[in-house]
């Protein structure tokens, strides 16, 4: 999909809003698969709304789009989601979702060369691509319902190997249910489940 | 927002309940009003149908 100095290009004329491409498309029919009729959703950095709208359309579940930012929000609301304005899962109650889903800025970023704006905020991962993983990770226990299960996706930039430890650390399984090559990047959907007792 | 949200959102700090208080809603939604925490009382903006969760710290945070 891009190279990390790739990041000008994949901004393209859009300054706002994250708009759907292949990591989307990946991530929506994960997250399609795992909801079940009756299920609470929630997708964090929804952007757009896309992969939420997906799943809206094609299961019988109840979905919540969350974002930073407030004109992915704006956008997300126009497709006629439930949208909350947040940070990451903090303003949602315990246990409340069935499935969580979470594409995350992932593009690692040379510090000294960042836009400074939402775009930048929607595509980059910080030094180590994990600005915002560690942080869901350790947070997305508690909103999630004792049988849910969370999907993340991943890209090679970000090092699977680490996002998985950090998953184990949280109290979580992990299995990749989706795989994709592209000529800079593989990506994965992981779809991580809560283990043990105490996951929250 | 519909109001059946407030079964799943609390205070980002603290995560107690919200108190819901609408200035502008239709049959479906409410689309102005607030959301004040009952433990902290920090106070929560509806605004065109979104409610504002970011904590206090990260509201006013606005990119360049």
């Amino acid at each position: 999909m891009a190279r990390p100095d790739d990041l000008a290009e994949r901004r393209g004329l859009e300054t706002d809003v994250y708009q759907p491409a292949e990591d989307s498309a990946l991530l929506a029919s994960a997250t399609v698969e795992a909801v079940e009729a009756g299920d609470a959703v929630l997708e964090v950095g929804t952007g757009s709304g896309w992969v939420a709208a997906q799943v809206r359309e094609t299961r019988e579940a109840r979905v919540i789009a969350a974002d930073v930012n407030p004109h992915a929000c704006r956008q997300a609301r126009d497709r006629g989601l439930e949208v909350v304005r947040a940070d990451l899962v903090s303003p949602f109650r315990t246990d409340s979702f069935d499935v969580v889903t979470f594409n995350p800025p992932y593009l690692p970023t040379d510090p000294d060369n960042e836009w400074d704006d939402w775009m930048e905020a929607a595509l980059s991962g910080g030094e180590t691509g994990r600005r915002l993983v560690e942080p869901f990770l350790e947070e997305v226990g508690r909103v999630l319902a004792s049988s849910g299960c969370v999907l993340l996706l991943v890209s090679s930039l970000t090092d699977r190997e680490v996002v998985e430890s950090i998953a184990a650390d949280a109290g979580f399984e992990t299995e990749a249910v989706r795989e994709e090559s592209y000529p800079f990047e593989t990506l994965w959907v992981l779809r991580l489940f809560p283990v043990g007792p105490d996951t929250s | 927002m519909k109001e059946s949200l407030l079964d799943i959102l609390c205070c980002p700090v603290d995560k107690a309940d919200l108190e819901l208080d609408v200035e502008d809603r239709t049959d479906e939604e409410i689309l102005e009003g607030s959301l004040t925490c009952t433990e902290c009382d920090e106070v929560y903006p509806i605004e065109d149908g979104i409610p504002n969760l970011l904590p206090p710290d990260m509201r006013d945070e606005a990119a360049a």
